[in-house]
């Protein structure tokens, strides 16, 4: 049996979103969905995290907090995105400062439609990656994750990169 | 030296993290019945100790891993002293240089949550350390030895001598497995202030020997509980049992205190307990 | 054979000093100082390994009372006259007081022939002990500080006196401080003692500054008004019992004058109420704080109390030290966590441990003596070292502040490794410092209140040498590291003390069962009632059979681990640390996050100093009133008498 699948610790980042995607992620905590019977916890910090979790539309501000926190969690590594708001920018998409879609900063592996998602879809979402976390594990190429139906993309955007990673570490 | 001893320190070295685990996983799925959860499963920890050990050897510089190696070392130190049946003020020694170890690695790296909580888990040891010494001295004034091995062959339970000692111990244990209100310096629960402390900038398989220490800790707490009763095994285990479920009690009816209030308690009411009871030795 | 060793002991280093004074260049003194340290120490082993002796010189010429009167004359009137110059009247009544005592003594000397025979040597265990300190660990702090000195000389105040000046007075000092221990005659000890106190004021007054001649002002003071103790003491020994001997006032169990000599070995060990000088003279260059106020010249009122202490075995002075010692124990370490000057901890840290000596000797059993000389031994290695390591810091980051000690890993690795294997061996198992306050706690279980102190003064210690070992190694990631430039004296010096305090801390155990634990059951031979002497006796024996072996398996098993686990984690797997996600990817700056507007700032946490409760101005005048209650209880209710 595969550890990883088993123990699942998640560090949830919120970029920019509304809290909705927020307070129903906090939901999956409580007794009524009650994620740890999977194992999953909320650990707080990328350095002891197995999968990331992002909720929001990531704008030019805090994409490079994003990848800092996407950079410092161990391999093998996977990434959630919760919400619409993740995939394509939701309800944000406009907005001036908003990149749409966090796939934009960081690889990610389920998106889990909604606004906001259910807690169940959520920790359906979460057990959906875990297949991928473990066959990084076993060191398999797993392609980035599709997105089925797209709304609405804005054209890509150079300045999206942020600008203080001209001297990565080695 | 016998073979029978090596089969000693063999067993004092992989028995109790097993056990410690274990007690470790039923303290989490009581916690979630507690809060009306059905919880992890009671191997939940070794899942998450297998899983830490297949991460990857993430860290800050290489030097701090040596304090985990350390962490671990002076830890199975307590326990192989105590199966020799050493002196117990040197196990407990060891047992304090096991929490140092730890510090100095979450102090080796510039990362201001892990320092502040090293600077914790000092305050931590500044607070129960006197407690735990003053009840390895009153075991000793009690058996009129220091040694591990007298600690046996007794005619009647510690318990007797050592009420208060004992309740003062109670609390010197919710600091020592970080359980609330004490759980300042690092927290098995979700967030915290200091996001997670010490152990901050550990991951991966130094995080796993981290939680393995863990898992002889709280073996040792509770086995230190069963010491109090160790004339009839039975009944120890089961104060410990019942030492342990007032723990988690304790753990999730109370709410965080400050580091100041925690020394300033510590130092007065435990302290207090296991000073009178000492004297009361002394009669 | 043992009139050229004690002749050597004593007259070699002050020769060694005098022509280190006179030297023309800087050249000819590192010669000088480094054939003579090499010397000293071989000699001093030399004679330790020899083993004891009683030496009564041959040939006493009949002006040899006189010279010694003379010289003890001669030392009352320069510290009247500095006194005088430096317009202390505390000073100048303590040299008059002084010299008043002195000419009682030689009253009631020249009354008695038996006293103005020749003042006889009297080399047992316990001075070999102090002997083997004096000229090992002396000479390599005297070798230490031929490099230090002249870095020194380059940023000293033009008021600082000359290098050759300076090398006098230390290697002299090892000369008299060697006499210090060696002799039996009180007043030659009394004349030595008194030398030393000199030695120390000239030293701590190197720099010539204000601040430098007034804890110069301070020390003197305390220390001339232990000798006063000490003169009294040998006046009425002299007097009252007609002996003129440590050995003879042992025996004749003359309380008065014993009491006498612990408070002037208080004053020197610089215990609560009297540590404010020890703290003072830490303005005086960094070796002269290794060797006079950490290693030795301290030193020196504990080894008289450990000399006196089968003497007064059951006695209220006994209880009384005990006490003294356990609360100067328990108060310095607290002082300590709120420091933040590195010297002024390694100052308080030597107070507490002096204090631990001194309740050691108070508690006056096998055991606890056996624990004594533990301390005594290993705290002066490894806290002569840690000197050095702190002034060598201090020359290469210009601060002795502990916060500024960050990040000295990566800019001096050498020093920072052998400050840690210092701070190691304060603390950490299996060096003989943790050893001996293991010891010192199990031999106090007899009495609660010593208990109390002593297990409250451990945890202290604890805290404020974990957080400077903790701050000394903090490190941002650096690609390559390489070695830091120090003058092969400083270096040379700091390695073999590193490798001889390493030695010592791993051998902790043997060292203790071969030779402290005859020692002190011999001491204490006959002296103790059966019962508790007993007691005391199973539980030295029971101490003594600690098995070191799994310390040591398991520490060098999680090193080779590490060790191991280095060699396959080749750099790829170092990351920056959390700071929220907020940090600043750049070549120089791992350790910074973006703070307001977008603006780089670096992130920084300080220490615990816990000021609202360890500060000096606080807890000092409390603790000086309750030592100084505690040793006035010896003189109130019944006084000192058994
Ligand atoms: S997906 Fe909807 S609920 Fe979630 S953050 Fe975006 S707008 Fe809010």
């Amino acid at each position: 049996m595969d550890s990883l699948v088993k123990s699942p610790w998640v560090v949830h980042y919120n970029c920019n979103s509304c809290n909705g995607c927020d307070i129903e992620f906090l939901a999956c905590l409580t007794p009524l969905y009650d994620a740890e019977r999977f194992g999953i916890l909320h650990v707080g910090n990328p350095k002891h995290a197995d999968m990331l979790v992002v909720t929001g539309a990531v704008n030019h501000r805090n994409s490079r907090v994003l990848r800092r926190v996407y950079e410092q969690m161990p391999e093998p590594k996977v990434v959630v995105a919760l919400g619409v708001c993740t995939a394509t920018g939701g309800i944000f998409a406009e907005g001036y400062n908003v990149l749409g879609g966090i796939d934009r900063v960081i690889p990610v592996d389920v998106f889990v439609p909604g606004c906001p998602p259910r807690p169940e879809a959520m920790i359906d979402g979460i057990v959906a990656a875990l297949s991928r976390l473990s066959a990084k594990g076993r060191g398999q190429e797993v392609g980035p994750a599709k997105k089925d139906r797209i709304t609405y993309q804005r054209p890509s955007d150079p300045a999206a990169e942020g600008k203080d990673d001209a001297a990565h570490r080695p | 030296m016998t073979t029978e001893t090596i089969i000693r320190v063999l067993a004092a070295l992989l028995a109790p993290p097993l056990i410690g685990a274990l007690c470790f996983g039923l303290d989490r799925k009581i916690t979630a019945r507690f809060q009306g959860r059905i919880g992890p499963p009671v191997w939940q920890p070794f899942y998450d100790v297998a899983k830490l050990w297949r991460k990857e050897p993430m860290v800050l510089n290489r030097v701090k891993t040596l304090y985990v190696y350390l962490h671990l070392a002076f830890m199975m130190m307590v326990m192989v002293l105590l199966v020799l049946g050493e002196d117990m003020l040197m196990v407990l020694f060891a047992h304090a240089f096991s929490s140092i170890a730890l510090i100095l690695g979450a102090m080796s790296v510039r990362s201001p949550y892990s320092r502040l909580g090293a600077m914790r888990k000092i305050m931590q040891m500044l607070a129960y350390e006197p407690v735990l010494v003053l009840m390895v001295v009153g075991i000793a004034l009690d058996n009129a030895s220091f040694s591990a091995s007298d600690i046996w062959v007794r005619p009647q339970p510690l318990l007797y001598s050592l009420p208060l000692v004992f309740l003062a111990f109670f609390v010197a244990a919710l600091i020592k497995l970080d359980k609330s209100p004490f759980d300042v310096a690092t927290s098995h629960h979700a967030h915290q202030e200091l996001v997670k402390g010490v152990t901050l900038e550990f991951s991966g398989p130094y995080l796993a020997l981290i939680e393995i220490t863990h898992f002889y800790e709280t073996f040792l707490v509770l086995a230190v509980m069963a010491f109090f009763w160790i004339t009839e095994p039975a009944v120890g285990v089961g104060l410990a049992a019942a030492g342990f479920l007032g723990l988690i009690v304790v753990d999730n009816i109370s709410a965080r205190l400050t580091t100041r209030s925690m020394v300033k308690i510590m130092w007065t009411v435990p302290l207090m307990l296991t000073i009178i009871n000492i004297l009361w030795l002394y009669r | 054979m043992e009139s050229v060793l004690v002749g050597l002991l004593i007259f070699g280093p002050i020769l060694m000093g005098v022509l280190a004074w006179l030297a023309p260049g800087n050249r000819s003194r590192v010669l000088v100082v480094v054939l003579g340290a090499a010397g000293l120490s071989a000699v001093g082993v030399f004679t330790a390994w020899r083993g004891p002796f009683d030496f009564i010189p041959s040939t006493w010429l009949p002006w040899g009372p006189w010279a010694m009167f003379a010289l003890e004359a001669l030392e009352d009137v320069i510290i009247t006259y500095i006194g005088y110059r430096l317009a202390s009247q505390a000073i100048v009544v303590c040299g008059v007081v002084q010299f008043g005592l002195t000419l009682t003594e030689e009253y009631f000397r020249f009354q008695n022939p038996y006293l103005t025979q020749a003042p006889h040597f009297m080399v047992d265990p316990l001075s070999l002990i102090l002997v083997l300190i004096i000229t090992v660990i002396g000479s390599l702090i005297a070798v230490y500080a031929l490099g230090y000195m002249e870095r020194h000389a380059h940023h000293a105040p033009s008021s600082a006196g000359s290098n050759g000046r300076f090398f006098f007075f230390l290697m002299g000092f090892l000369g008299v401080m060697n006499w210090v221990v060696l002799t039996d005659n009180i007043q030659v000890f009394i004349i030595c003692w008194e030398a030393t106190t000199l030695c120390s004021f000239a030293l701590i007054a190197h720099d010539g500054t204000g601040e430098a001649l007034a804890s110069a002002k301070r020390a003197l003071l305390f220390t001339a008004f232990g000798g006063t103790a000490n003169m009294a003491a040998s006046a009425i020994g002299m007097a009252q019992f007609g002996t003129g001997d440590l050995t003879g006032l042992m025996a004749a169990g003359a309380m008065v004058p014993i009491t006498l000599l612990c408070v002037g070995a208080l004053t020197k060990s610089a215990t609560l109420p009297f540590q404010s000088w020890l703290l003072g003279a830490m303005v005086a260059p960094t070796p002269v704080s290794a060797l006079l106020h950490s290693a030795t010249m301290v030193k020196a009122g504990t080894y008289l109390i450990l000399r006196l202490a089968p003497s007064f075995t059951g006695t209220r002075l006994s209880d009384v030290l005990a006490l003294c010692g356990a609360f100067t124990f328990a108060l310095a370490a607290g002082l300590a966590i709120g420091q933040s000057n590195a010297k002024r901890v390694l100052a308080y840290s030597t107070i507490s441990n002096l204090g631990l000596i001194v309740g050691c000797a108070g508690i006056n059993t096998p055991l606890a003596l056996a624990a004594a000389l533990m301390i005594l031994c290993f705290h002066a290695a490894s806290k002569g070292l840690l000197f050095l390591c702190v002034g060598t810091i201090e020359q290469e980051i210009g601060s002795r502040d502990i916060e500024d000690m960050g990040g000295i890993r990566f800019r001096l690795p050498a020093t920072t490794i052998i400050t840690l294997v210092g701070m190691a061996s304060m603390l950490i198992p299996p060096f003989g410092m943790l050893l001996s306050k293991w010891m010192a706690i199990e031999a106090s279980i007899h009495s609660p209140l010593i208990l109390m102190l002593v297990v409250a003064g451990s945890a202290l210690t604890m805290v404020f040498w974990v957080k400077w070992m903790g701050r000394i190694q903090t490190v941002s990631y650096h690609p390559e590291e390489r070695l830091e430039k120090l003058p092969p004296s400083m270096l040379t010096a700091l390695v073999v003390l590193v490798l001889i305090v390493l030695a010592c801390g791993l051998a902790a155990m043997p060292i203790h069962r071969t030779w402290f634990e005859p020692m002190v059951i011999q001491i204490y031979h006959g002296k103790l009632e059966a019962i508790r002497a007993a007691q005391s006796l199973v539980q030295l024996k029971a101490v003594s059979h600690l098995a070191i072996w799994p310390v040591l398996v398991l520490l060098g098993g999680a090193f080779l681990a590490w060790l191991g686990h280095r060699t396959f984690f080749k750099g790829r797997h170092e990351r920056l640390p959390f700071l929220c996600g907020e940090n600043v990817v750049a070549p120089d700056r791992f350790y910074s996050f973006y703070s307001l507007k977008d603006q780089p700032d670096s992130a920084w946490a300080a220490s615990m100093y816990l000021t609202s409760v360890f500060s000096e101005t606080k807890l000092t005048p409390w603790a000086n009133l309750l030592a100084l209650m505690i040793l006035m209880s010896l003189f109130v209710m019944g006084g000192v008498t058994p």
